[in-house]
């Protein structure tokens, strides 16, 4: 089966309202994107912001409340069952499995939910524990196995099928640095090697720099950018300020200040002084949100420029990073 | 429906109880503890009594508590412990047919069960000798049928069970005594020697362990043949296909329900 036109996944105006005791909230607010045959494409944004909302309607989880979207040409609302042939998905929360048998008969248990035969199943588990270093740990019980093991599984579960496309919700949340690695590692070879389109939701942007040829960044429910990660980090033109200040202090008056996009702090209560990473158009830009940090009657303790990441690209679309924004309180 | 997807469905289904199960050697003696106990209460109450002659009753309500305790703690709380595990979403974003994992769940459920039901079964009869006037084909039909109902309502309690979440528990413990007394698992519910009164009896009728115990009742103690129990085994065919029938429909109407409103994940962890 191949996909209309190359593109695997399509969005149209989609749009997800829940119904709550209090009122409504709208989760998804008119989301439109296309994702290539082959491509690692990512969905960014702060908790809240939409992301799991996405995965869930394109896995055929959630209906939408407006819009549309096709996964392989199929609509997810309307032929639920013909776009579950070519899926598959897998959350970094899930790590589901059952308990008391080994990691080797779930994964051939799921297989079946995809009337795989005996022979491929056992050659299809064999190729996967290897790719994601699971061969030693496949005759053990799925409770023995530790969190990074048993994502490992979770993953190979999710690819059991050789599946056209595979929706990632957090795949390595909560995993560390090496078992994340070799995760992301494999999720780039089997779109590469295989062709399969991956859609990733996550809120870790070394995790889409390291993946995915595109990204949306996602904000309330809408998409703000989208576009390669390079392209994104690019298009802010200057290097971020960072500097040290002491005493700690809230920064808002940067807003103020002329070619400043947004900013970022952090406060360091042991060494009582605070981060701050201000996003700026221009040199000029950087020059004048230090001076204004002195006239407040701080003091700089050390102050550097810094290449713009995917976290700059997000302070200067909505002026306030990941942690500040989830603390204001998302969708 | 392609059948062999279908059938890989079901026997994995299947097979993942009876690992689980006999995975735990524990689990398997815990499960035989209650129905061997019960029925050894039972038992002996009715040889204290003087009815000895109907000490089989008591082994035969062991037999059969014993699946329906399977029933109740493995058929209908399964798909509210996966949802919370989140096994229930990997079902649905799947096109594995519904109908084979219910229906692999009730193989490996029943096989599972095999063991406690032989242990009461041979513990039974080494120690109270019961008497034995059989009509085989019939006890076996009605055995069959019983399960097949039984199980068919457990399929049904799955999907009620869905929609009440983490009261499920609770539900089988209101659920657990209350039927086998109704069902009569022990002594006669309903007939000319039930203790109950009339509404009673037409109520625990429509539990399909009172039908089945009643018709095995007949076939194993008292030589009734099929022409005997007719009537008992239609009503377990028909409840069968009934309980299957709303238990496919419910589920149904819970995934279009929990896509629409967006209830299908909720879990613990």
């Amino acid at each position: 089966m191949s996909s209309a036109n190359g593109v695997s996944v399509v969005a149209e105006g989609l749009r997800r309202e829940f119904t709550t005791k209090q009122e409504p909230v709208v989760a998804l607010d008119g989301v439109s994107f296309q994702v290539k045959e082959g491509e690692v494409f990512g969905v960014l944004g702060p908790n809240g912001a939409g992301k799991t909302t996405t995965i869930r309607i394109l896995s055929t989880l959630l209906l939408p409340t407006g819009g549309s979207a096709k996964v392989m040409g199929f609509d997810v609302s309307t032929e639920p069952e013909k776009v579950r042939r070519v899926i598959n998905m897998a959350s970094g929360a899930e790590k589901a499995g059952y308990d008391f048998i080994s990691a080797k008969r779930n994964l051939w248990f799921f297989s079946q939910l995809y009337g795989l035969p005996p022979d491929v199943a056992e050659a299809r588990i064999s190729e996967l524990s290897e790719l994601l270093g699971l061969t030693k740990y496949l005759d053990r019980k799925f409770y023995a196995l530790s969190t990074g093991y048993r994502q490992r599984a979770t993953i190979a579960r999710a690819f059991i099928n050789e599946p056209k496309v595979v929706f990632l919700d957090e795949p390595t949340i909560g995993l560390d640095v090496m078992t994340a690695r070799s995760i992301r590692e494999f999720l780039r070879s089997e779109a590469r090697r295989n062709g399969r389109t991956i859609m990733l939701a996550t809120h870790n942007m070394a995790e889409v720099d390291a993946i995915c040829d595109r990204v949306a960044i996602i904000d309330r429910g809408k998409i703000i950018a989208s576009g390669t990660p390079d392209s994104l980090k690019r298009s802010l033109g200057a290097p971020a300020l960072v500097m040290e200040v002491s005493p700690p202090k809230s920064f808002d008056f940067l807003t103020g200040v002329p070619g400043v996009k947004g900013f970022t702090s952090a406060t360091d209560d042991e060494r009582e002084l605070s981060t701050v990473q201000v996003v700026v158009e221009s040199d000029a830009a950087a020059s004048a949100a230090a001076r204004r940090v002195e006239t407040e009657g701080l003091k700089v303790i050390a102050s550097w420029r810094k290449e713009a990441s995917l976290e700059e690209v997000f302070v200067a679309l909505v002026g306030r990073g990941f942690k500040e924004r989830e603390e204001q309180g998302g969708d | 429906m392609e059948t062999r997807p279908w059938f890989r469905t079901m026997r994995a289904r299947a097979l993942v109880r009876l690992w689980s199960i006999f995975g735990e050697p524990l689990w398997v003696v815990v499960n035989m503890g209650f129905p061997v106990l019960s029925s050894l209460a039972f038992s002996l109450l009715y040889l204290s009594i003087g009815a000895g002659s109907y000490v089989g009753f008591a082994v035969l309500g062991g037999v059969m508590v014993s699946f329906w305790g399977n029933v109740l703690w493995s058929m209908a709380s399964q798909f509210n412990w996966d949802k919370q595990e989140g096994l229930f979403e990997i079902y649905l974003t799947s096109p594995a047919p519904i109908s084979a994992i219910l229906i692999g769940m009730s193989a490996g459920g029943i096989l599972a069960t095999v063991p406690s039901a032989v242990i009461v079964t041979v513990i039974g009869w080494a120690l109270f000798h019961p008497v034995v006037s059989a009509s085989w084909g019939a006890v076996a039909l009605t055995f069959g049928l019983t399960l097949a109902s039984l199980y068919a309502l457990g399929m049904t309690l799955s999907s009620l069970y869905l929609v009440y979440g983490r009261e499920a528990e609770s539900m089988n413990n209101v659920l657990q005594e209350p039927v086998s007394m109704l069902s009569g698992v022990y002594f006669p519910s309903i007939g000319q020697f039930s203790p109950f009164p009339f509404a009673l009896q037409v109520a625990a009728s429509l539990i399909p362990l009172t039908i089945g115990m009643d018709a095995l009742r007949k076939s194993l103690f008292f030589a009734e043949g099929v022409g005997a129990v007719w009537l008992d085994l239609v009503l377990l065919a028909v409840m069968a296909v009934v309980f299957l029938g709303i238990s496919e429909f419910s589920l149904r109407a819970l995934e279009r329900k929990g896509r629409r409103d967006g209830t299908i994940a909720v879990r613990i962890r």
